[in-house]
């Protein structure tokens, strides 16, 4: 090989890594301005986009209102965001942006619980406090606290204590016996299922068919034709929100509509979704952290000022990520700082007074909430009670 | 191409040795001039530079357009993310072993693929990166599907009774800076020796190159399986230094990605290649330029390629560069 | 049993009318310029937003959604056509595959840039179920097949009929004859494609109301389901195309029920596979084009 071509090289290798090299010179004002730096990873391109637009609004307008009342201390909040895309390796990646390209302190993400899994170890070796607000899967606090990660923490209830609420629910009072599963295919679906199948026994009941759908999957004809022959009463989704409509219209088409409900979780109460498909969604059951129909001061607050803002109702996403941010003032606030190492240590023992109930965190860092049961009656949820249980930790 | 231009006669003085000397210092000190972001650029653009050798081999050297490489590419990731979740191994163990089982896995997949001509093999190609994020969606017990495995550990050396761990970004971009340099020298290697020169006979006419006996099969299989390891070393890094792996591993736009790379930088020469990745990967990442519009750019970047500048980029930037020169 | 089974085959077939009225202007195109178009999904992508658009921001009724999106799908192909698909008349295999690829990632991106990432709800359409002879279907779905066959016979009679059909089986034979005939490949190329591409618009909308979600991405995983049927329905053979398209429907339906929804999406690149290695030329002869 020639001279020519090295000599090619060496330009282009030159050439490129100056060029490379160029926008280090003009990197981001620095963070010695005084403000808490909040990053919030969340999917806001894919089949989860929905839930990512929702967090980030709800995180946007506690951060507007406080630093419209003047901040934490005279600290106003400042909020990065990043793309999730709702999958593990863009989740990491968007992570370390906001570590290394926006230096945040703090952060809250993600929705799915297959993304907040692997956050965990790069917030733990970055020394960044991650305040999860919308996963379900009970391993990401196993594995916080005393479990490990000092740096995770959850404020929002686990899959352990849904899939109990949701089975005994169907079993008393609905009397159901027999469920087919069609749940989404990652880590919050499959984890809601085991623990469901941990606590259907005690109710006398059997799962018939068990199904897993990839996320923007959009033909379930097939499936719900073999449910509805398998003679199950009810079937247990724990889905995403954009895949209930779908489902919610074919089984309109396959006859299961108005005779099999759905049971679990998946935004069965937002109008948008009963407007889709009134009558499968009739009798749906659902235990979620939040709606809108919760009647609380503070929660009746919030959907007003959100609508106010957005010309859009808010969602659980919206709600659990607006609490949050509104949580992380208050520690930075107990804390007297806006140090990491200070204010993990104030939210680890924070008393605070959510929409739902006082929130206190345990010594696996994960928050004490409970879950709201719905059932959608006439197409309108109507809300069943507020359910809390112990989480059993692995030993 | 390069290899006929190399025997022309130099104008000019020779500047080799103080280009090569600035462009080592330069890469050794990279850390201290860049910020940890443009590092992180650098780093997946290395990373990107391995499998986009190994492709470089198959299309710009042997002439065969594959789309197989981001296959290759998530065995090796996912070989790399097992063994090192799993058994607890040191890292080159892992990369050792990914690039194994990536190029031992083209062997079976070649030998059918490669009876097939043009499209038909392109999207046989394709057919891999296809089924292989099926496999690696359903086999669950093993990749855990969508959830994907995480909290890869990150990469460790132990020899004998000494271990250190590489970690941060600068570690981790001297690792892959010594990988990438070791690469690029291994494949300078297969193209000048006499094997490189057959690959070329193929790609120009194969009946030919068949004629005055070279055996184009076998060449054609062994060069499969070569690329197939270099996508497998890629895929091995990029597991650690990521620390997840989830099927979106394999993807169409991972291979589209390698093309344009290979392409955009100059099919047949190593120089381009290295200046492609830098270029398409490294500088698009720096710049965090939104990720559509990014795709956007790819997509005129390849109908530019196709129809304007079959040879890369780099061309016209020597050309440019030649220019400056000239009026100086 | 039987009626279950029954029952899937018409869904099957449901699917296969959707696929086929995708892959029969992907294997036309085949045929007039021997290059596979990677882009083609993105067609039925486009058609789809058209009409999402039109019902979204103008309120329009359904049906004529539909004509706005297979309108501006024509259109987009048109401009296409005239810059991209022109030059690759007799250009090698492999600069259609990478054209096209190219063509792929700036269509699909541009709408994400456009219209944002995440899905949007699909109104309107007929979504109401009927049953016929006990299995209940949405009434949109009787209208896919209709249309879907209405389409084929169209085609079967502008192939052999038409002047442009004509022509187009002619190019497909061989392209410097009709240079020296005094045909205009290009243009033929040109109108080739852009009946294609309109039919996978076409196809995208009316399969939009029961897929509910639109979504930029949503082209790439029809591409990938057409690639299947244009090979195993022997490169440029319309028919073969209708009847490897109604097979990937059904088997793709029954393995859905009887193996696990979680395969359906294999079934189309496995079968692919074995048919490229078993008979590279497809099930159905490639040499009775149209």
């Amino acid at each position: 090989m020639a001279n020519t071509v090295h000599r090619r090289a060496f330009c282009l290798l030159a050439s490129a890594i100056c060029l490379a090299g160029a926008p280090v010179f003009e990197t981001p004002a620095l963070a010695q301005d005084n403000s808490i730096r909040l990053g919030i990873v969340a999917p806001m391109s894919g089949p989860n986009a929905r839930y990512g637009a929702f967090s980030l609004r709800g995180a946007q307008l506690a951060a507007k209102d406080i630093n419209a009342a003047g901040g934490i201390d005279g600290r106003k909040i400042q909020i990065f965001s990043a793309d999730s895309q709702g999958t593990p390796v863009e989740g990491v990646s968007a992570t370390r942006r906001l570590i290394d390209q926006d230096k945040v302190d703090f952060l809250i993400g993600d929705v799915s619980s297959s993304v907040t899994l692997a956050m965990q170890p790069v917030v733990e070796d970055a020394g960044v406090l991650l305040i999860n607000a919308a996963s379900s899967n009970p391993k990401i606090t196993y594995a916080a606290g005393v479990g490990g990660f000092k740096w995770s923490f959850r404020n929002y209830p686990t899959d352990e204590n849904r899939a109990l609420i949701v089975a005994q629910y169907a079993a008393e009072k609905r009397g159901f016996t027999k469920f087919a599963v069609l749940s989404v295919d990652s880590d919050y679906g499959r984890s809601a299922i085991d623990f469901t199948k941990k606590y259907l026994p005690r109710f006398n009941g059997q799962i018939l068919t068990e199904d897993y759908y990839k996320e923007g999957e959009v033909d379930f004809r097939s499936v719900l034709a073999k449910i509805r022959d398998s003679g199950a009463q009810a079937i247990i989704m724990y889905g995403l929100a954009d895949t209930t409509p779908i489902v919610a219209r074919q089984m309109t088409e396959v006859g299961l509509a108005g005779k099999v409900p759905l049971i679990g979780n998946g935004e069965f109460n937002t109008e948008k979704t009963i407007k889709s498909a009134p009558k499968a969604l009739e009798g749906a059951v659902e235990a979620a952290a939040w709606l809108p129909a919760w009647d609380s001061p503070k929660s009746k607050g919030f959907v007003t000022r959100f609508t106010a803002e957005y010309r859009e109702a808010p969602n659980n996403h919206a709600y659990v990520h607006w609490e949050t941010v509104n949580l992380l003032g208050k520690a930075v606030e107990a804390a007297k700082s806006a140090d990491r190492a200070k204010v993990r240590d104030a939210l680890a023992k924070i008393k605070y007074d959510s929409a739902v109930g006082e929130v206190t965190f345990d010594d696996h860092n994960q928050a004490k909430l409970p879950m709201i049961l719905l059932q959608i009656e006439d197409g309108k949820p109507v809300v069943k009670g507020a359910y809390s249980a112990d989480i059993d930790y692995p030993r | 191409m390069s290899l006929n231009e190399s025997s022309l006669p130099l104008p000019g003085r020779d500047l080799r040795l103080p280009f090569g000397l600035a462009v080592v210092v330069l890469a050794c000190c990279a850390p201290l001039l860049l910020g940890n972001y443009a590092l992180h650029a650098v780093i997946i653009s290395l990373i990107f530079l391995l499998p986009a050798h190994g492709l470089n081999l198959l299309v710009g050297y042997t002439g065969l357009l594959s789309l197989a490489q981001a296959a290759f590419f998530g065995v090796g990731a996912y070989v790399s993310a097992l063994m090192a979740v799993h058994w607890g191994t040191p890292f080159y163990v892992n990369l050792f072993g990914a690039g194994l089982v990536a190029g031992a896995l083209a062997l079976p997949l070649g030998i059918p693929a490669l009876r097939l001509r043009s499209t038909s093999f392109v999207m046989c190609t394709l057919g891999f990166v296809i089924i292989g994020q099926a496999v690696a969606k359903n086999w669950i017990s093993l990749t855990r599907g969508d959830m994907g495995l995480s909290a890869i550990p990150k990469p460790y050396f132990a020899l004998g009774p000494a271990s250190f761990t590489v970690s941060g970004t600068v570690g981790f971009y001297y690792l892959v800076l010594a990988i990438a340099a070791l690469a690029t020298f291994a494949v300078w290697l297969i193209v000048t020796s006499p094997a490189g020169r057959n690959m070329v006979a193929i790609r120009e006419n194969e009946t030919l190159a068949e004629s005055v006996g070279v055996p184009t099969w076998r060449y054609k299989l062994i060069v499969f399986m070569i690329s197939a390891a270099f996508a497998g070393l890629g895929g091995s890094v990029y597991a650690h230094y990521l620390t997840v792996v989830s099927p979106l591993t394999f993807q169409m736009s991972n291979s589209t990605l390698m093309l344009i790379i290979v392409l955009g930088g100059g099919p047949g020469t190593i120089s381009g290649v290295v200046f492609g990745s830098l270029l398409f990967v490294g500088l698009s990442e720096a710049l965090r330029i939104a990720p559509e519009l990014r795709m956007v750019a790819y997509g005129f970047c390849l109908l530019a390629l196709v129809f304007w500048f079959p040879k890369g980029f780099a061309p016209l930037i020597t050309r440019f560069w030649t220019m400056l020169r000239g009026r100086s | 049993m039987l009626f279950q089974i029954s029952e899937q085959v018409v869904n099957g077939i449901v699917t296969g009318a959707v696929y086929a009225l995708v892959a029969v202007g992907m294997t036309m195109i085949f045929g007039v310029l021997r290059a596979i178009n990677f882009a083609h999904g993105e067609y039925y992508m486009v058609g789809t937003f058209g009409a999402w658009v039109a019902i979204e921001y103008f309120d329009l009724p359904y049906p004529v959604a539909i004509v706005a999106g297979v309108i501006a799908t024509a259109f987009v192909a048109l401009v296409i056509g005239q810059f991209v698909m022109r030059r690759m008349v007799g250009a090698p295999a492999e600069a259609g595959v990478l054209a096209t690829l190219g063509i792929a990632l700036i269509l699909q991106n541009t709408v994400i840039l456009l219209f944002g990432g995440g899905y949007k709800f699909f109104e309107g359409g007929y979504i109401e179920p009927v049953t016929i002879l006990g299995v209940s279907l949405a009434e949109q779905r009787l209208l896919i097949i209709a249309v879907a066959v209405l389409v084929f016979f169209g085609l079967e009679l502008l192939v052999t009929y038409s002047r442009m059909g004509k022509a187009m089986r002619a190019v497909s034979q061989n392209v410097e004859c009709c240079a020296v005939v005094g045909i205009d490949v290009r243009k033929v190329v040109v109108r080739t494609f852009v009946l294609g591409a309109a039919l996978a618009g076409l196809s995208g909308v009316l399969t939009a109301p029961v897929n509910v979600s639109v979504y930029g991405g949503m082209g790439e995983l029809i591409t990938f389901k057409t690639l299947p049927i244009i090979i195993m329905g022997g490169l440029g053979n319309v028919r073969g195309t209708f009847f490897a398209a109604m097979i990937l429907g059904i088997a793709e339906s029954l393995v859905a029920t009887y193996v696990g929804l979680q395969f359906r999406d294999t079934v189309g690149f496995a079968t692919l596979m074995l048919v490229l290695m078993w008979r590279p030329h497809g099930l159905f002869s490639a040499q009775a084009r149209y």
